[in-house]
This record gives C-alpha cells, structure tokens and sequence, in this order.
C-alpha cells in the first residue's frame, strides 16, 4: 500500500460539550478497505463526517491527499446512512444519481454526457431499467444501490459507506461485499458497520470507534481490540478460520 | 362566471388569483419538502411590522414590508441554520415581534388606520392592474431563478451533506431561496391576504407531492390545483356573495380532506388485497407468511 491518502493527528471533537472523539490519530492508506466498528452513539458516523469536513475537529488536524476535507471535498464517494434521509420527498432515481453529478464542470448544468454516466452507474449496480421509479418505492436494497451509484458516478478516489448492509438481506450483503472488493482494486474505501458482520477476506483495516479510535492495519479483529473498543454482543467472521465470538453485555445475568 | 368576466376588478382578481397560484405553487413546493411552513408563517406575520413602519413613518408601503420580510427570514434562516433545534423558539418570537411593532407602530400614527382583517384575508377584488405587474415580474424571477438553479434546489431540499461534498454553496443558495419566499410573500399578502398565502404555499404541494414522481412534476400539479382552488373560490364568491379570500381558503381546505380521504380508501383496500391474498396463499405454503 502507498502514501496514506487520509491523516487524522490529535483529533478532538464534541457535540454541546459532550465528548464525541477523543484524541483520534490514524492514518489511511492508498486503496485501504477500511472497517469503522463499534457500538450504537460510539461516535463512527462522526468520525466519518469529519474525515468529510463535513464536521469540524475542535481540535487536531485531519487532511486528505495533504489537504483540509473541504478543499478535496470532491475526492469522496460518499454513501450516506439510508434512514438519514427524507423518503417522503418526490425524486426518481435518475435524479438521486445525477445529483452526483452536480459541479463536474463547475456549473449547476446537467449535460447529455452527465445523464451518460448516471446511467452507466445504475447499470453497474445492477438497477437499470429502474432510471424512472420513485425512489420511494425502491426496497431497502434498491435503494442501498442507487446511492452507491449516485457515489461512483462522482467518480471518487474514496467511497465512504455509513451502514450500508443495515436495510440489505444476507444474499444482498454478500453481492454488495463482492462490489465493494471489485472497486477496491482502485480506490479506497472506508465503511461504518455497527453489526461487525465484517467480511475480513476483503477489509485490509479496521478501526474500532468508541470515543476513541484504535486503529489496526490489519484485517483482523482480535479478542484485544473487542475487549478495548466494543462491549457489545458480537458476531464476526475472521480471516482464514472462521469462527465466531460471542461475548455478552456485561450488564445482563 | 364568464358575465362576472365583464368586470374590470372580476378580471383582475383572476389574473392576481392565478400569478398568486404560479408563484405559490413553485414556492410552497420548495418550502413544503425543507420543512418551512412555519418559518414561513413566521416571515408573513413579521412583515406586519413593515406595514406599521411603512404608515408610521410615511415611506412607501413596499419598502417597509420588504425590509420586514427580508430582514425577517434572514435571521430566521440564519437561526435554523446555527440552532436548528431551538429555531422554533425563535421564529414564534420573531413573528410576534413582527405583528406587535406592526400594532404599536398604526396605533401611533395619526389619523388613518390599516384594517387589520383586508392583511390577514386580503382585498383579491380590489387589486389594482398595477399589482399585477409586479406579480408578474414576480412570477417571472421566481421560475427563471428556479429552472436556473433547479438540480441544486434538488440536492438541497434532498440530500444537503451530499449536496455540499459535490460543492454545492449550500448557505449561500438557502439564503437565495428564502429570500425570493421573502419577496414573493410580499406581494402576494398585498393581494390575497396573509392566511390565504400560508394555506396556498402548503395545501397545494401538500397534495401533490403525494402523486409527483419528480420535484418539477410536484411544482406543476401545485401551481394547478391552486389555480384550480382559486378559480373556483372566486366563483363560490361571486354567487353567494361571501368574502372572497376565506372563499378560496376554504376551497383548498377541502381539496386538503378529499385528498385525506382518498388516501385513507387507497390503504384500506391495499390492506384488505394484502390480507386476502395472504388468506388464499397460506394453506398451499402453511408458513402463515
């Protein structure tokens, strides 16, 4: 792997003075398939707006390809979490894509070209033919895909997914995890997951969010960094012996 | 109808009806899917005060109330932007605030008094061809900025974090649109009254965006169905000789529960179809799903 594409040094951040992150340094390398874990309010989807520059660090320094987030905004795929979103609002699929094509030659302008792409991506996921449809009427799954493609048709050097396996069947998910290893060939990619159901064949790092960020540049989860980051029930398939690790809340007889 | 047409004031007040309708329909679209109702009824009522201004100080009525309306959802976007959570609080301040002034300031000026009822409902027969004009300029800055600005008005009602990644200037475009709500409802109270804006910018796209596939097709069926409101309002009006405004208002609030109706029908029978489909499918399958 080569340069790191994504530095975070001493990061602090804080929502009306409640601690969020906590002295967050780690760095991202070139072509990365980064696993963000952790429990419900650990902070992942934080540290993921800030990577973004979406949020502001209180304190600390993040930089992407040696830069502040804000100035290479345009390097990011970004795949928002699904509930996030406004489902009642009239928008079909065509739209949501082409949205990932706003400002590509500096104007508000969709051209024939941008209309091109936006369907090319689609067909990548697998949803052409569905350019026409409310998003509204989409499954969970279908939807999942058109903000991924929404994501590549932006062209990204980094595609950032916050929770996309929450609302996609088992079959799904694995279908999705094959995409993902495919585009991993060229481009970097962090993904927040809060069931751990982490697929360590294709995440070649992983970092465990809770408050603080325990980075580790390897693919595989350890009983350590459970024990450090995560005090939850878990359930994850490691890398060459699969197995299983179930650890229950402490709280519960 | 059509001999009520002969009427200059009848000819106007249809004319005013329907730019009131175009305008309405593409605004409320923009404000009905960000959430703005209130913040918009906050706007209205605040530029109560620009009419006192106006009157207390003897400059032209539109300066004052475009100050007021202006200045209004300036701050008031500005609020929701900072402190979303607490921007209710605030609007609900400022719109009081607004009307007070409004109040404080008519009393104190000598002589002539605004009738508080011709702000809230309006005066729609009494509009001058002169209004016109404006609200046809109105309308026509409304929809070129619209169509202009029209994929990022998409991406920042929709999706504003992906919007601001691509480059979007987020702020800069909220302030844009807030402040064409601002002048838009400026002219539009002049002739159709405060109430009758806030009901023509919700019930129409509140309606249509149930059937819209797109943000544009929901703008277009708004504009419609409140020109539909306003025609037949009028005429309601006109034969039964009752206030003109509230006739129109009530015209949507009716559209408003016939479209409530419609749409509890539609789920019911989707229900009984799920229910019988399920009854005649379980003893071949026996999983009860």
């Amino acid at each position: 792997m080569g340069e790191p594409v994504i530095t975070a040094e001493k990061v602090f951040f804080s929502y009306d003075g409640v601690p969020v992150i906590e002295n967050a340094s780690f760095s991202v390398a070139e072509r990365e398939f980064l696993a963000v874990i952790g429990p419900n309010g650990s902070g992942k989807s934080t540290l993921v707006k800030l990577i973004l520059g979406l949020l502001r660090p209180d304190s600390g320094k993040i930089r992407v390809f040696g830069k502040s987030p804000r100035k290479n905004s345009h390097c990011f795929g970004y795949v928002p979490q699904d509930v996030a979103i406004n489902r009642s609002f009239p928008i079909s699929v065509i739209d949501v894509v082409l949205m990932g094509r706003l400002r590509h030659h500096g104007s508000s302008r969709i051209r024939d070209r941008d209309r091109k792409s936006a369907v090319e991506s689609l067909e990548r996921m697998g949803m052409a033919g569905y350019e026409n449809r409310k998003i509204d009427d989409l499954s969970g799954g279908q939807r999942e895909r058109v903000f991924i493609a929404r994501a590549l048709t932006t062209d990204p050097d980094i595609l950032i997914l916050d929770e996309p396996t929450a609302s996609v069947d088992t079959g799904g998910q694995a279908e999705l995890y094959s995409l993902l290893r495919e585009l991993n060939r060229t481009k970097t990619i962090i993904m927040v997951s809060h069931d751990l159901m982490v697929m360590s064949s294709s995440v070649t790092a992983v970092a465990c969010v809770n408050r603080h960020v325990y980075y580790h540049d390897q693919g595989e989860i350890t009983q350590d960094m459970l024990d450090m980051g995560y005090q939850c029930p878990v359930e994850l398939i490691a890398h060459g012996q699969p197995h299983r690790i179930l650890k229950t809340h402490e709280d519960e007889s | 109808m059509i001999e009520a047409l002969q009427f200059e004031f009848m000819r106007n007040a249809l004319f005013a009806g329907l730019f009131a309708s175009l305008i309405c329909g593409v605004i409320g679209t923009f404000v009905l899917v960000n959430r703005l109702v209130f913040l918009t009824g906050g706007i209205a009522h605040a530029t109560y005060g620009g009419i006192g201004v106006a009157l207390f100080f003897g400059i032209p009525y539109v300066f004052g109330t475009l100050g007021f309306s202006l200045g209004a959802a300036l701050i008031m976007t500005a609020v929701t932007m900072k402190a979303p959570q607490r921007s209710d609080t605030f609007i609900g301040v400022l719109w009081a605030v607004g009307m007070a002034i409004g109040i404080i300031l008519i009393d104190l000026s000598p002589g002539y008094n605004v009738d508080l009822m011709s702000y809230l409902f309006g005066s729609i027969l009494a509009v001058p061809a002169g209004d016109l004009w404006w609200m046809t300029g109105m309308g026509a800055v409304t929809l070129a900025v619209t169509i202009y600005f029209y994929r990022d008005m998409i991406a920042i009602s929709y999706d504003v974090e992906f919007a601001r990644l691509r480059g979007v200037p987020v702020h800069l475009l909220y302030f844009l649109f807030m402040a064409l709500v601002a002048v838009s409802i400026v002219f539009i109270i002049r002739v159709v009254g405060l109430i009758l804006v806030i009901a023509l910018l919700s019930i129409p796209p509140y309606i249509a965006e149930k059937y819209a596939k797109s943000l544009g097709a929901m703008m277009v069926i708004a504009v419609i169905l409140s020109a539909v409101f306003n025609i037949t309002g009028l005429w309601v009006a006109y034969m039964l000789d009752l206030t003109s405004g509230a006739s129109i208002i009530l015209m949507a609030a009716a559209g408003f529960f016939i479209s409530l109706a419609i749409d509890l029908l539609i789920s019911r029978r989707r229900k009984r179809a799920a229910a019988q489909s399920r009854a005649e499918n379980s003893p071949a399958c026996g999983c009860g799903l």
